[in-house]
Parts: structure tokens; C-alpha cells; sequence
């Protein structure tokens, strides 16, 4: 049981910036919690800031000497008289050690303990608490030394196999190897990488699973050993383990294996300790067989589109949860209405090898209308800054089904229009009328693979601006130079 | 029977050949614009005359081709192929009028016929007259555009060049009509068009030619274009008319100047008086008038530097389209006070090398003379030029035999074309086709080509057809070359304007793309941008309206003018760059030129976070080897190395430290240095790394 007994929140500084602090003042404001955000030096004017009931300077605009400042961010929310802090994703999200500090500080942390943000950061640790667990689990071989101890691993769980860094993530120092020859050379590559990416030697070995795709499933669980799942959300469409679309549910998943597989999370929810909302990640192959692949201690970007088929606001039961307020559903009231889709506008140039793309939005029109949410960290005027992550808008469609869903996403994919910088729009545009993104026929290589056809597009801007600059540019010169 | 577009040629010649009254062409849009105006009129001015060209009972339009084909892409920033549309869309119920120069179509240089015929088929849609004119009158030149236009089922209207010399009679005239008959299967389906296009022609041997004409092909349509440069357009059309020309070339009266063409309503009244019915529907001519009256006035400051009827034009031959653009490229050029000479200089080589001046012939006189005589008056002021002419025309005058000439007069005369231009040596050895009277003189051939001139001729020098040696373009790979320029696949359209103007339709492409479809503009806000504060202009665009406002210029600080427009009701800031600190850094973020391997390019937008890479900082003068690191650029907390694609010694840092660069932008020049063995220090290609 645990170790605290039902609180209130009063206000709640939320550790984040952009769309996700956005809504999550949304949320507070419906549960009448008022809410203090951090700003660093670049963000003093960002519509977080604006949103928020309150706002602390954090400090320069590099993320670590601001937003990923513990010190800074705790002293803030102390200060500022918060009774809990909320991660969001990112920045401090899935440090063990911020989620100590706001204990220590005596600041309610919405997320789970400390120390099941620390054992979901050790891949090995995750894998064996997932094992214990009953999860299937990738066959795996824990720590690669040597040529040979990776050759038999492959010959017993069939090639081909990827070396990956222990300290990795986010799809970076991951090397696949097709087969025996070569083997050496492969494993002093990744040794090698590990120690130039993430500061340590230690790699360790998987099975390549051709085809997959990747599924997640959301959990939530109350402080008292309570957990259902909220379903599960397509992640396959994604570029160098980038998510760019997610989808609920997945369509490749029919009830009896979404059960079997929501069985399967709440159980291993419990038995790791698990309190608020987490997420599951699997990748499912061809032939349905499903692996877990790690654990999110934290909101996910995507949450949205699973909030859009079951009707509940995952931050808010992420904040009950936290305050000990147990869960008032049962896994058999839940219910999964429709098909959601999400697109994550990001300010990028897919066309430049997706490099990231800042300057002032200097027009801004969003999307909405029916069956669309748009949840989006901008306003019309707004800096996209160089220090920290390109996404600057989701866009949720919900519809009966996967077809209508599609058809609103490219109306509302349509409607928005952004002066200023580059986005992924015109790429998401392409992802939403490919036929096989279409007929659901992908896997995590969709991106990878259509690339070029996806990347076809013509980028313009609206007509009405170019003739704006056109005429600024006359009315400052005083006259036309190219027609003299 | 009446005239229709929707009508077949043969349904349309035969209902002219049986209609008492005289026709019309109206020139105003395309060639009255070039003679007088520099091609300058806006589609937004034009196209408002179009319902009312489609009720004035004229014959056709001139709309589309000559010179205004390049100035549109060039100057007006107007796409050819929406403007034909738009005319066609507008003017259902008139015939619309192109003018193509047979293999040069709508540029400056011979085409394959594979270019001549996709061209042209892009636009049979929109164009339903085509008149073509050779300027050697050579008629095989014309044969793929004659083909495609028959095909596509729209009416062919060849063109003879037209010009007065003891060369040009009437038997030459009916020779070539004969061989373009012979071309077009006879004289059922086509309009033969009589091109004056200096306005030489006397009232006199206007009617004779006609009248020789109709003598010999008596159910030919013959329609006169002219242009009005002597003063005697007027007249000329009457005699013309009278003489059983059934088309006049006429444009509006407040279109009119001195080198485009005659008033309507001056014509109109004249034949009236002659007892000559015409088709016109008057009120609306003058409909039109009144409109053109109100915005004429935005096109003075590109009228011709020289203002005035030149009867001189019967001697020097400078065709109307080309008048006000040599005296703008004189004024431009400084050597304004030299034009008297070069039209003299003009009058005397038209005797020594004979071809129609209309382009591209006429491009080549000009460049001729204006090179000689500037050449001549550097070197020796107005009175070697003076000296040069009167020689010329003593040389003229005394039978045309070098041999008599004094020997340091014999120097000067072949030294005449010693600076001939590859235009001029192309001509002379057929690459336009064989000259309409025969090869120039020896003395010529020895001028331009020194002492080689025998092999040369005997080299190089052909008779047979230019365009039938010419070998077909290959349009896959050009279309690969415009992509690459333009950075995205080109449209169909954009192809042919490639096709023709290379250079031009990649700038226009550009320019579309930074700055839109301004032809929706007004024309003074196109000339002059918004004037001063509160002053606003509204179009529209797809049928929508838009309001932009100017609401104030800042002061110019850096270089650079903050400009606040209220665009639909919205604000915006637009700094705008002005000359001065666009001369100083030499137009914009220099670019890297992606075929030069030396120039190391940007790959996105960033800041220089490091010149070289961690272990050590480059200078000009260190030797970098190939695949090392040289700059790093740093964008949203990712780190991008730019590693070096040769190994070379670096000649110039074109970057700071933590300065912001976009993509491409060029960071570094290379000198390319012999390779070496670099295995021992080969680094990794991998670029990217998170921070």
C-alpha cells in the first residue's frame, strides 16, 4: 500500500514548455488547479507563458540551464507555493533523480516513484522486470563481448540480429548485423559508437524483427495496485524512430490479441509498481507474435489520439492517480468508440534531410472544425526557437472509422497554414493519401522505404504572401527593378 | 458565312475570299506594344479589352509571340501560357493571333524540330492564327510549324518578308509565294501575310505586289501587316485594300505612336470614303479605345528615347519592333549620339550582305553596325566613323570591286567585319539557310574570316536545309536539368518556356515562387509598389478579393527597410533588403555552385558552431584531407558536421564563427589538391550526432 495518504493540488507547476504545457493548463483549468509554467530566456513570450496562470523565469535558453535545471525547477516550484510539479515528456520527464528531488522537496510529482523511472531507464532492468513479468520480451542477449558469444546468439535466435548500446535510446548507436561474417567488426563498431554517443562500452544484442510494426498499449494505474489499459496506439510511422503519425487502434490487431496483450500489460503494470499513466511499447510481428520493447514512465506525445476512442483525459487521471485518488473504472467499462489519428506538425524541411527549421511564424491559422483537435505549443507571431524540440503542433482527427478519420486528418492537414518556417505538413499530407499508409499495409519502415515518393511534393507558400512580399519589396525600393 | 475560332481554316478562308468587306487584325496587344511601348503592357491592362476585342468584329488579335514571348518571362513576370489562356478564355469569339519566327519560334536561335514541334503544339489550344515569317524567306525553315498548326486543325499564315531593293520584285515575291503554296497544298486553307515589318512600303508598290499576287493565285487571301515607321501607313493599307488585300494589320487609336501601326478609325474612315466596307463594329472600337486611354499614360516612361516618323526607314530598314529597343540599348550603352551613324552604317551593309532585317536578321545588323561604328569612333572619334561611312558609299556607288580601292583603303574595308560576331559568321556560312540573293561577295567572306575564308566556305559553308542537318534535342535530359535548377519537377508548361529561353524561364520560375502571380496586381502597383502610408490595393485572386494596405516604411537601418502591409486585415512586417547592402554583399548569402567540387555548401540552416573539428581549427591555408570534418553547424541542439568532399588546401572562409547560415549557403572554398593516401586517417562519414 502506499506510502501517502489522498491529497489535493492546489497549483501545479508544470516542468515543460510548447504544446504539452499548453495542454495541461487546458486540463487544470477544467479541475480549477492553477498553474505556474518555467520559461527560459527565448520562451518569455511563448504561449505556455501566456496560458499559464503564473510563470517563473528559468533561466538561458539552453535546455540545460533552464528547463533541465533540477535545482532551478524545483526552487521554482517551491517558490512559486506549487503543491506538485508535472513532467510532461522530455526535458526532466524520465529522471529518476527529479522525480526525487520534488519528493524530497515535498512536491507531489505526477508520474510514477522515482525508482520505477530509474529501472525503466535501465533497458536491461526493464527487460527482466518485463520477463518476470510474463511479457514477451525479444530474445535478447544481455551483454555482447565478444564475436562469437553474438554469432551463437544469432544462429539460435536467427538473423538478423542489432547491437544496440545499453545507454542508448531514441533509436541512436544501433547497428544491425545480417549475418555470422562480419561479426567483429560489427560488434567493435557499435563498442565504438556507444562510447562516442553515450560515454560507455556496454552494448548488448536483440533479434531483428523483419516487418514489424510498433504498438503501444496505455496503462493507468491508481496507488493502490488498481490497472486497466486504454487500448492500444499504431507508432509504425516513424522516421529514425521519430514518430510522425499515430493512429488508435491499430489496425492490424484483432480483440481477441488486443486483450490478450491488455492482459498482459495491466499484470506487468502491477507487478512493476506502477502508479499515474505509462505506456507499454511492442513491436508486433508479421505473424502477430508480439515483444516488448520498453516501458514510457511518462505522457506520451501521442496520448491524444487514444484520449479521442475512449473519452478520458489521460492528464487528468494522471493527476487523481498522483493524489491518490483511485481509479474509478473497470477494465470492462471501457470503450473504445472509433478511430483516431494523429500528425505531428513538426518545424523541419523534410526536404533538407528534416533539418530543423526556426524563425518567427509570422501567420498562423489553425485547424478545427468537426472531429478535429489540434493541440499546438504557438500562436501566430510566435519564435520557433533553435534549443529544443522541432514539434510544434498536433493534429487529432476522430472519426467511426479509419477511412473517415484519414479524410478528416487531410481536411484538416489542408486548413492549417503557417507563414515562416518550414514544416512536415506537406510530407503528412503525402503519408495520408499513399495507398498503403491508406490500406494499412505498413510497417516501421513505411518512411524509410517511400521516402522519395513521400518527399515529391511541391512546398509553397500562399500566393497571397508571395504578392505581399512582392509589394513590400517595391513599395520599399519605391520601384519595380524587374520590369526596368 | 461569318469568322469563327470554332470554324475550320478552309470554312474561314473561304468565308473571307467571299466577303465583300475588309478585315481587321488587331496588333495593339503584341506588336504595337513592342514598337512602341517595349513590350511593357501589363496582362491586367490588356485583358480587360478582351470582351470588348470579342465584339468589335475584328478578324483576329495579335495577343501571343514575337519579342513579347521573352519580355513576359524576362521583365513582365508573366507566364505566356496563362496570358494565351486567359485571352482564349475571354475572347471566345475572336480568332487570337501568334507570331513565330519559323525555327526560332519565340526566341533567338535556330530550334530542332522536335523543340519547334512540341512548342508549338503547347499552344495550338490558345492560338488559332499562326503567322510565320522566315527572314530569308527560306520557306523549308517554316515546314514543322506549317505541319503542326495543319494538324492541330488551326489556320497557318505564312508570312513573306517584305522589303524594298532592286532585289525585291515582284517576280521574287511570287516565286516564294509559290514554293510556301507549294508548302501548304495551295491557297484553300491559309491567308498569305505580306510582312512589312519596317513600314517601307509606298501606296504605290503595295497594290502592285497585290495585284501581281492575285494575278498569278487569284483565290489567295492576302492580309498586309505594317508598320507605320516612314509615316505613309496609312495610305499604304488604303491602296492595299483597294488592290484586293482582304486583312489590314491595324491597332487602336491611342495605341498608336510611330513604329507600331496605323489608327483603326484613320483607316476605317479612308476606306469608307473609298467606298471600302469594313467589319468593324465602331462603338465598340471606340469602347476600346477609352479604355486603353485610361491607363496608357503608366507606359510613357517606356516609350521609344526617339519620338518621331522616320522616313529614313526605306534606307536603313530597321524594322518597327526593333526601333525604340536599339535606341533604349544606345541610350543604356552611352553611345545615344552615335544612332544617325549606325542607321547609315545600317543603310550600307543591307547592300553588302542581303537579308530581311526582322529577327533574328535584324539583331544581327544591329549588333554588326553598333559594333563597328563604336569600334571606329574609339578609335578614331566621329571622323574615322565619317571616314568609314563615306568610303562605304563611295565603294557602293563605284560598282562594288575592291580591286579599285587604294590600298589603305582596301585595309579599312576589310578590316569591316574583323569583329564579326558567331551570329554574323553562322549566317554567312548557312546556318539560317541559304540567303534569299545569293552569297555575299568574296571581299565579305575575307573580312570576317581572314585569310582562311576559301576553306572556310568550302568547309563549312552550306545550301541545304539548316533545320534538317539539326539534331533533335534530347528533352529527357533537359527536363532532368530544369528539375535540378528549379528544384522540383517542372509542369509541362514550364518545359516549353525552358525550351525556348533557358535562362529566362529558370528566373521566372524563381521568381513565381518567391513572389506569386503578380499579373493580378494593378499595373502602377506593379510599376511602384504602394505610394505612402494608407494607401491600399485590392485584386483579386481565384475570384477571391484581397485588400493589402501599406501601413508604414521604416527607416532604412542596416541596410535594410522594415515594410508593414496589412494583409487581409492581418499584419505583417516585411524587411526588405535595399541596394545598397545588397551591393555590399553581392546579392544575398553567396551560394555554393554545386558542380564546382571546391565550394562547400551549407547543408541546412544554422549557426557555425565550429570551423574545423574538434581537435583542431582551420585557416586559410590549411590542407584538409576528404571526409574530414571542416565546419560544424549547429540547429536545435543538433550538431551537423560538414566534411570535406576533397581533399584540397582552403582558399577562403566565407563564414564567421556563430554566424547564421541557411541551406547552401557557401562555407568554404576549396583548392583541390593531388590526392594522397588517406586510409591512415580516414575518419567516419556518419554526420550527425545529438548534443
Amino acid at each position: 500500500m502506499p506510502d501517502f495518504q489522498p491529497k489535493t493540488i492546489q497549483k501545479l507547476f508544470i516542468a515543460n514548455r510548447g504544446e504539452i504545457a499548453c495542454r495541461t493548463i487546458r486540463t487544470c483549468w477544467e479541475i480549477g488547479i492553477r498553474t505556474v509554467v518555467g520559461y527560459s530566456d527565448c520562451d518569455a513570450l511563448s504561449y505556455h507563458v501566456k496560458l499559464s496562470d503564473e510563470a517563473v523565469h528559468l533561466g538561458p535558453s539552453p535546455a540545460m540551464l533552464s528547463y533541465m535545471d533540477i535545482g532551478k525547477v524545483v526552487d521554482a516550484a517551491r517558490k512559486t507555493g506549487c503543491d506538485a510539479v508535472f513532467p510532461g515528456y522530455g526535458f526532466l520527464s524520465e529522471n529518476p533523480e527529479f522525480a526525487r528531488a520534488c519528493r524530497d522537496a515535498g512536491l507531489i510529482f505526477i508520474g510514477p516513484t522515482s525508482e520505477v523511472i530509474a529501472r525503466m531507464g535501465d533497458k536491461i532492468a526493464t527487460k527482466k522486470a518485463l520477463a518476470d513479468a510474463g511479457v514477451p520480451i525479444i530474445p535478447g542477449l544481455p551483454k555482447a563481448t565478444s564475436a562469437e558469444q553474438l554469432i551463437a546468439f544469432g544462429n539460435d535466435a536467427g538473423w538478423p540480429i542489432m547491437i544496440k548500446a545499453v545507454a542508448g535510446g531514441g533509436g541512436r548507436g544501433m547497428h544491425r548485423l545480417d549475418s555470422a561474417d562480419q561479426a567483429g567488426a560489427a560488434l567493435e563498431r557499435a563498442v565504438s559508437a556507444s562510447r562516442k554517443l553515450f560515454g560507455s562500452d556496454e552494448v548488448y544484442a536483440e533479434k531483428y524483427i523483419r516487418g514489424a510494426r510498433h504498438i503501444e498499449f496505455q496503462f493507468i494505474a491508481d496507488a493502490y495496485g488498481g490497472v486497466i489499459h486504454l487500448g492500444d496506439r499504431e507508432c509504425s510511422i516513424q522516421r529514425r524512430h521519430q514518430k510522425l503519425v499515430e493512429e488508435a487502434p491499430s489496425s492490424l490487431l484483432d480483440d481477441r490479441l488486443r486483450n490478450e496483450m491488455g492482459r498482459v500489460v495491466v499484470k506487468a503494470a502491477k507487478e512493476i509498481g506502477y502508479v499515474t499513466a505509462g505506456t507499454l511499447e511492442f513491436l508486433v510481428a508479421p505473424d502477430l507474435r508480439y515483444y516488448a520493447i520498453e516501458v514510457n514512465p511518462r505522457i506520451q506525445v501521442e496520448h491524444t489520439v487514444t484520449e479521442m476512442i475512449v473519452g478520458l483525459d489521460i492528464i487528468r487521471m494522471m493527476i487523481r492517480m498522483a493524489v491518490g485518488t483511485p481509479l474509478r473504472f473497470r477494465q470492462e467499462e471501457i470503450r473504445i468508440g472509433g478511430h483516431a489519428i494523429q500528425c505531428r506538425v513538426n518545424a523541419e524541411d523534410p526536404r533538407n534531410d528534416f533539418a530543423p527549421s526556426y524563425g518567427t511564424v509570422t501567420y498562423l491559422r489553425q485547424v478545427s472544425g468537426p472531429f478535429v483537435r489540434a493541440d499546438s505549443g504557438i500562436l501566430q507571431g510566435s519564435e520557433i526557437p533553435p534549443f529544443y524540440d522541432s514539434l510544434i503542433s498536433k493534429i487529432c482527427s476522430v472519426g467511426k472509422d479509419r477511412p473517415t478519420a484519414i479524410e478528416r486528418m487531410r481536411r484538416a492537414l489542408s486548413e492549417f497554414n503557417i507563414w515562416g518556417v518550414k514544416t512536415t505538413i506537406p510530407l503528412l499530407k503525402k503519408i495520408m493519401v499513399h495507398p498503403d499508409f491508406v490500406s494499412g499495409r505498413f510497417d516501421t519502415d513505411f518512411i524509410d522505404e517511400h521516402l522519395d515518393e513521400l518527399l515529391d511534393y511541391v512546398e509553397d507558400e500562399d500566393e497571397i504572401l508571395k504578392i505581399s512580399r512582392f509589394i513590400a519589396e517595391i513599395t520599399a525600393l519605391g520601384k519595380n527593378p524587374y520590369c526596368r | 458565312m461569318t469568322i469563327h475560332p470554332k470554324k475550320s481554316p478552309r470554312e474561314n478562308v473561304a468565308a473571307l475570299r467571299s466577303d465583300r468587306r475588309v478585315y481587321f487584325t488587331n496588333t495593339g496587344p503584341r506588336d504595337t506594344g513592342q514598337s512602341d511601348f517595349k513590350n511593357r503592357h501589363t496582362l491586367y491592362d490588356l485583358i480587360r479589352l478582351a470582351p470588348l476585342y470579342n465584339r468589335s468584329g475584328y478578324f483576329s488579335i495579335e495577343n501571343h509571340g514575337g519579342a513579347r514571348f521573352h519580355q513576359n518571362l524576362l521583365q513582365n513576370m508573366t507566364d505566356p501560357f496563362e496570358e494565351a489562356r486567359l485571352w482564349k478564355d475571354r475572347m471566345p469569339d475572336v480568332m487570337t493571333q501568334t507570331l513565330v519566327r519559323s525555327t526560332n519560334l519565340w526566341g533567338y536561335r535556330m530550334y530542332p524540330r522536335n523543340v519547334i514541334r512540341l512548342s508549338v503544339k503547347a499552344f495550338l489550344p490558345y492560338v488559332d492564327v499562326w503567322r510565320c515569317f522566315d527572314f530569308l524567306n527560306y520557306v523549308p525553315n517554316m515546314i514543322p510549324i506549317a505541319e503542326e498548326v495543319t494538324r492541330g486543325g488551326k489556320l497557318f499564315q505564312p508570312a513573306i518578308s517584305f522589303g524594298v531593293s532592286d532585289d525585291c520584285t515582284d517576280a521574287y515575291y511570287l516565286n516564294v509565294t509559290g514554293e510556301i503554296l507549294g508548302m501548304t497544298g495551295g491557297t484553300e486553307a491559309i491567308i498569305l501575310c505580306i510582312k512589312d515589318m519596317a513600314g517601307v512600303g509606298s501606296p504605290a508598290r503595295i497594290a502592285r505586289l497585290t495585284d501581281a499576287l492575285l494575278q498569278k493565285y487569284p483565290d489567295l487571301v492576302i492580309q498586309y501587316h505594317r508598320h507605320a515607321t516612314d509615316g505613309l501607313a496609312v495610305p499604304a493599307l488604303a491602296a492595299a485594300a483597294k488592290a484586293g488585300v482582304k486583312i489590314l494589320d491595324v491597332t487602336d487609336d491611342p495605341f498608336t505612336r510611330y513604329y507600331g501601326h496605323a489608327p483603326v478609325r484613320a483607316v476605317q474612315a479612308l476606306l469608307t470614303e473609298m467606298g471600302i466596307e469594313t467589319s468593324l463594329d465602331i462603338p465598340m472600337v471606340d469602347q476600346a479605345a477609352g479604355e486603353i486611354a485610361g491607363f496608357i499614360g503608366h507606359y510613357q516612361e517606356f516609350e521609344s528615347q526617339f519620338r518621331g516618323f522616320s522616313y529614313q526607314v526605306t534606307e536603313h530598314r530597321m524594322p518597327g519592333g526593333a526601333f525604340p529597343s536599339s535606341f533604349e540599348q544606345a541610350d543604356k550603352g552611352g553611345f545615344l549620339p552615335l544612332m544617325p551613324y549606325i542607321l547609315r552604317g545600317m543603310s550600307t551593309g543591307n547592300r553588302f550582305i542581303k537579308y530581311f532585317d526582322v529577327t533574328p536578321g535584324s539583331q544581327i545588323t544591329w549588333t554588326t553596325w553598333a559594333g563597328i561604328i563604336q569600334y571606329h569612333y574609339k578609335e578614331g572619334g566621329l571622323k574615322q566613323v565619317e571616314d568609314l561611312l563615306d568610303l562605304c558609299g563611295r565603294f557602293i556607288a563605284n560598282g562594288r570591286s575592291p580591286e579599285d580601292l587604294k590600298q589603305e583603303e582596301k585595309d579599312i574595308l576589310f578590316g569591316l567585319y574583323a569583329r564579326a560576331t558567331d551570329d554574323l559568321k553562322n549566317l554567312l556560312l548557312g546556318k539560317y539557310g541559304p540567303l534569299p540573293f545569293g552569297w555575299p561577295a568574296d571581299w565579305v567572306y575575307q573580312s570576317v574570316f581572314g585569310e582562311a575564308w576559301r576553306e572556310k566556305i568550302a568547309k563549312d559553308r552550306f545550301e541545304a536545309s539548316p533545320l534538317a542537318r539539326k539534331p533533335d534535342e534530347e528533352i529527357g535530359r533537359l527536363r532532368e536539368e530544369l528539375q535540378k535548377k528549379i528544384e522540383r519537377h517542372p509542369t509541362e508548361d514550364e518545359l516549353v518556356l525552358y525550351l525556348q529561353h533557358p535562362g529566362a524561364a529558370v528566373d521566372f520560375i524563381r521568381f513565381r515562387t518567391r513572389f506569386g502571380d503578380t499579373s493580378a496586381l494593378p499595373t502602377g502597383v506593379w510599376f511602384d509598389g504602394l505610394k505612402e502610408a494608407g494607401s491600399e490595393v485590392t485584386f483579386e485572386t481565384h475570384g477571391k478579393p484581397n485588400t493589402i494596405k501599406l501601413i508604414s516604411i521604416g527607416q532604412e537601418m542596416d541596410g535594410v527597410k522594415h515594410v508593414v502591409l496589412s494583409v487581409n486585415s492581418t499584419m505583417h512586417v516585411f524587411p526588405v533588403e535595399m541596394p545598397s547592402r545588397k551591393a555590399a554583399r553581392k546579392a544575398g548569402p553567396r551560394f555554393a555552385d554545386p558542380d564546382v567540387p571546391g565550394q562547400v555548401a551549407s547543408p541546412l540552416m544554422g549557426n557555425v558552431w565550429r570551423i574545423g573539428d574538434k581537435d583542431r581549427l582551420l585557416k586559410i591555408g590549411d590542407i584538409v584531407k576528404e571526409g574530414e570534418e571542416i565546419v560544424n553547424i549547429e540547429a536545435m541542439k543538433v550538431e551537423t558536421a560538414v566534411l570535406s568532399p576533397i581533399h584540397g588546401v582552403i582558399k577562403e572562409i566565407a563564414v564567421k564563427l556563430n554566424e547564421a547560415v541557411v541551406g547552401k549557403q557557401l562555407l568554404m572554398v576549396l583548392e583541390e589538391l593531388p590526392p594522397e593516401d588517406l586510409k591512415r586517417n580516414r575518419r567516419s562519414k556518419s554526420g550527425r550526432k545529438a548534443r
